[in-house]
């Protein structure tokens, strides 16, 4: 797992690339808590190169869609693959994120 | 019917083992690549859920995941000898509640049953035995 976050102005992108499981769950929280504490008004996750997501590293974008919902904040997920958007749509998580 | 075994130590870092068992077994029976990460996702799931209520105190214990492989379906055992517990008692999430009324509880085994075909939970001379099914 590989996280990269770029602020610009009011805009934060997060690139999340390789496998989010049990084992990095937590590891992957605490690299982007900062945006998580953030006023979220405008955050982007690529998801272009995540391959592999399990329940535990779904936990963590819930964490992060429930930050910025309750500021009114803005949180977009880009470019999943395939076989990811599957698991969102198994856990019925298309209908909580916004999915460009 | 072929037959491929994976032990590993009750400890979550031991989960990025099954990846590999898993791939293995993707290629030796020419899986495509979306079934392997669907099967990759129940095992994770199943062994997590033992690691993480089936052993509160006694790490070090083993976990045995066999894997039998049929023309037509794909049988994965997963043993340990921890406190009983059954994962298929446990209340599934609520796909359909919003966003501020999720939490993650029981997502793990909801997707073991959403992925698998079948799935089935037995005590076993002081083992938990769960026999998870994907047909082909």
């Amino acid at each position: 797992m590989n996280v990269t976050i770029k602020t610009e102005a009011e805009k934060t992108l997060i690139v999340i690339e390789g496998r989010v499981d049990t084992t990095n769950a937590k590891e992957f929280e605490k690299a982007i808590s900062e945006v998580i504490e953030s006023p979220m008004h405008d955050v982007e996750v690529d998801c272009e190169k995540l391959t592999y997501i399990s329940s535990s590293g779904l936990r963590v974008f819930l964490v992060l869609q429930k930050s910025a919902m309750a500021k009114q904040g803005k949180l977009v997920l880009r470019h999943l693959q395939p076989t990811i958007l599957e698991v969102f749509k198994m856990t019925g998580f298309t209908s909580i994120f916004t999915i460009a | 019917m072929t037959t491929k075994e994976l032990k590993i130590a009750n400890e979550i870092a031991e989960i990025a083992r099954l990846e590999a068992f898993i791939e293995e077994l993707g290629e030796e029976h020419s899986l495509d690549m979306a079934l392997v990460m669907s099967l990759n996702l129940a095992l994770e799931e199943a062994v997590s859920n033992i690691i993480l209520y089936a052993y509160p105190e006694k790490m070090g214990e083993e976990i045995l995941i066999t894997a039998f492989a049929t023309p037509s379906s794909l049988i994965f055992t997963i043993a340990d000898s921890g406190v009983e517990f059954d994962p298929t008692v446990i209340p599934e999430a609520d796909i359909t509640l919003s966003v501020e009324d999720r939490n993650i509880g029981g997502l793990g085994i909801f997707l073991v049953r959403r992925i698998m075909d079948e799935v089935k939970y037995e005590r076993i001379e002081g083992k938990n035995v769960l026999t998870i099914t994907k047909n082909l």
